[in-house]
């Protein structure tokens, strides 16, 4: 559980869908897929939600020249540590608030080029994942609805870490209450659900 | 030895304890989803209902969008899936019997569910008092609630109010009383059917109890197998109190055997004796199909009566009697020698009878209806006669075909005296007559011919009504059958006779399968006329505690029976219903 605002890159390029940061280094579990990130709206007050569902690190000559030079340790983890093109995060844009009011929809505007990404806390996942005394799961239809994403996959890591970031007593009545939302999504499809449902019942 | 506990000890004196009032609150069990008037409602169950809480001929009523209460009963219980797939290929997890599985916990209220049919019956509109036959349904999605208390006696009326007895609870509502109103019951006939071994006879006597208790009508009750007058036993071999003893001075007991009647400890308040000058071609008539006669033996019953006079059938069946008067009928033609002569081999069956004698020294009908015209009801007992049905026809034929004349005759007067002086006549005390075997007596080759045909075909109009009791409804022919007013119907299997019960009920098709899951002990199908809508209920026992609610209202609250129900009734608390 994390209650610290913890930054995890600048925006490279944005739409309204989704949205591209890059960051320098990796730390444990910063960046990681599933994971909910907020960055800061225009407007003064608003924040768009984004799930990150792609890490991605190209590579450059520097480094394909150090790499058939068999390099000593030092070099391997200066080269880590001082990228010349940043790790590459992915977000799916699910969400965005203005003041306190949060809406599982997509952001009127994206965030700005160079813009902060920050990783959310635990308060801000259980203020984005509930409503009122319920749950919220709208932004799964948003998540099934995505183009070139690992959708199951990703439903079932933003649920991990929903899950994680509330009580451990609260945890399997959470993941009960978004296995049903998932039923009324897929219910056409009950291969694909019962698959999904089987990843949230070991988590 | 057989040893009683403390608290066993107790309730043989006090009786059973009553059930404790159904104070559970009212429970919603899920929405309207679909669904017609003509069809009934499909309702989706809640996650949180259980299923197997939920049984056919239930009570449910749908709250709609405009404050109106929809009346209805379970009439199917389904299993659903949101996808008939996960109907073919369920999550392997949930084959075990692992309620708490995860995925079970998911799928179940959201992609599988349990679904109810409800008929939908009666309607309240907001702030109305008054239930009326439903004539729109409620909106989607509205919610169903579990019927509560207070909604079932809305519908049946209170047991406290006077002509109404209480007869049993709607299923899964323990505590909760469904009270007859018997005022309506005894307007029309009514029928109680059900296969044998399903607690007829236990239903028809409390029936019967409520009909003395609340004085609505004067009962005279056919007794074939003894069970109604005196005491009786029950399938457990308990002995039960028959109505004579339950209402000592309003109810008497007339036998034909007495000597039956002596050997099971019968108390008997008279004999029936006929002669045989009083037996009339009809009388015989009524017997035609059991004694084999045919149309032409009929037609001669009346020439013999015409010819040899009252005495027509003692001296058919005296051998020495030369029958002068019938020697130029014969030789003419008239009659045929060979139908005299079977009409005579046929009576014979009459030297059997001991009730039947050549001269009777009162007149039975004359004896029945003095008390009945007081109020007194009576039950008559056939002792060993009750197993020939010959002599069951012929008696209960007799005896009914003289009284309703004789109602026939005052209920007239008492409508001329209206028209004459406009004072009011004296109309005859409704009149409710019981016969068992009703098939016998109604069935569709003798019906018109019976006087029962005619009572339950001309309804309430002379103030006599009939209640049936009959194992097979079927044989009972279907003009009648659609006269019946109320019917109580216990577990009827075969599927003839489960058709005739419906005939004539609106909307019957939906309460088949209410019927078919019966159980086959005090549990029935209670509709029609008496009742606002249809009723499954767990009928009360026929024991203690009837005895000693029963014991309060008889007879002005003497005899030791009467005193032993007050002391019980006083011990329990009840003192404000009690008059020391």
């Amino acid at each position: 559980m994390t209650s610290q605002t913890i930054r995890v890159g600048r925006v490279l390029r944005a739409g309204t869908r989704g949205f591209a940061i890059g960051c320098a280094v990796m730390q444990p579990d910063i960046p990681a897929f599933g994971s909910f990130v907020r960055a800061e709206g225009l407007a003064p007050g608003s924040a768009i939600y984004g799930l990150i569902y792609d890490v991605s690190m190209e590579d450059d000559p520097l480094v394909r020249q150090i790499v058939s030079a068999d390099p000593p340790e030092e070099v391997v983890r200066d080269q880590r540590r001082n990228r010349q093109i940043p790790i590459e995060v992915s977000v799916l844009a699910v969400g965005c608030a203005h003041d306190e009011d949060i809406r599982h929809c997509l952001p009127a505007q994206p965030p700005v080029t160079l813009d902060w990404l920050y990783q959310c806390t635990d308060e801000e996942v259980q203020a984005f994942t509930s409503a009122g005394n319920t749950y919220a799961f709208d932004y799964f239809r948003l998540v099934l609805d995505a183009r070139e994403v690992p959708v199951d996959e990703l439903l079932a890591a933003s649920l991990r870490t929903a899950a994680a970031s509330r009580a451990e007593s609260e945890r399997e009545r959470f993941l009960i209450e978004a296995g049903r939302a998932l039923v009324r999504l897929l219910s056409s499809d009950p291969v694909r659900l019962e698959g999904l449902l089987r990843r949230l019942s070991r988590l | 030895m057989n040893e009683r506990t403390p608290e066993q000890e107790l309730d043989a004196f006090f009786g059973p304890r009553p059930a404790e009032p159904d104070s559970r609150p009212r429970q919603k069990l899920g929405i309207v989803v679909g669904g017609s008037l003509s069809q009934g409602l499909d309702v989706k169950l809640d996650r949180a209902t259980v299923i197997e809480g939920l049984a056919v001929g239930r009570y449910v009523v749908a709250h709609g969008r405009t404050g109106r209460r929809f009346f209805s009963i379970v009439t199917d219980v389904q299993l659903d899936a949101l996808n008939p797939l996960i109907e073919k290929a369920p999550p392997e997890t949930m084959h075990g019997t692992d309620d708490d599985d995860f995925l079970a916990r998911v799928y179940r209220g959201t992609a599988v569910y349990g679904r109810i049919h409800v008929s939908p019956m009666l309607m309240l509109d907001a702030g109305d008092d008054e239930p009326k036959p439903v004539k729109t349904i409620p909106s989607h999605f509205r919610p169903v609630y579990t019927a509560s208390e207070e909604e079932v006696g809305l519908i049946f009326g209170r047991e406290e109010e006077p002509g109404y007895f209480y007869v049993g609870e709607p299923l899964e509502m323990e505590g909760v009383h469904v009270a007859l109103d018997l005022h309506r019951f005894v307007e029309r006939s009514a029928g109680v059917f059900g296969k044998t071994g399903t607690g007829k006879s236990f239903l028809t006597r409390m029936l019967l109890a409520g009909l003395v208790r609340e004085n609505v009508a004067v009962n005279l009750v056919f007794d074939m197998h003894n069970e109604y007058g005196w005491k009786s036993q029950d399938e457990s071999k308990q002995q039960v109190k028959g109505l004579s003893q339950l209402f000592p001075g309003r109810v008497v007991v007339f036998t034909l055997d007495e000597q039956s009647s002596r050997r099971r400890g019968s108390k008997v308040d008279g004999v029936i004796r006929i002669g045989y000058e009083q037996i009339e071609p009809e009388d015989v008539d009524s017997l035609a199909n059991l004694m084999a006669l045919s149309d032409v033996q009929v037609g001669a019953l009346y020439f013999l009566r015409r010819r040899l006079g009252q005495g027509w059938v003692a001296r058919l069946l005296d051998e020495h009697d030369p029958l002068a008067e019938l020697e130029s009928a014969l030789e003419r033609g008239t009659i045929h020698g060979g139908t005299l002569g079977a009409i005579q081999r046929k009576l014979g069956m009459f030297r059997r009878f001991d009730f039947l004698h050549p001269r009777a020294a009162e007149d039975p009908v004359r004896q029945l209806l003095d008390h009945l015209d007081g109020g007194i009801n009576v039950v008559l007992e056939f002792g060993r006669y009750g197993n020939s049905l010959e002599a069951y026809l012929l008696v209960a034929n007799y005896l009914t075909r003289r009284i309703h004349e004789h109602y026939v005759r005052r209920k007239e007067a008492a409508q001329g005296d209206v028209g004459s002086s406009g004072a009011g006549g004296q109309e005859p005390r409704p009149l409710v007559i019981t016969i068992e075997e009703a098939h016998k007596f109604l069935d569709p080759a003798i019906a018109r011919h019976t006087i029962f045909g005619t009572i339950a075909r001309e309804l309430r109009k002379y103030n006599v009504t009939l209640l049936i009791v009959d194992q097979r409804p079927s044989g009972i022919d279907p003009e009648i059958m659609s006269q019946i007013g109320t019917r109580v119907t216990c577990l009827l299997d075969d599927e003839s006779d489960v058709r005739a019960v419906f005939a004539g009920i609106s909307g019957a098709n939906t309460l088949r399968e209410v019927l078919a899951r019966l159980d086959s002990r005090q549990q029935a199908l209670m509709m029609g006329h008496a009742v606002p809508m249809p009723v499954v209920v767990k009928t009360r026992t026929y024991g203690p505690a009837l005895y000693a609610e029963l014991g309060l209202a008889a007879e002005g609250k003497n005899g030791a029976e009467a005193t032993l129900a007050r002391g019980r009734s006083l011990l329990r608390g009840d003192e404000g219903e009690v008059e020391i």
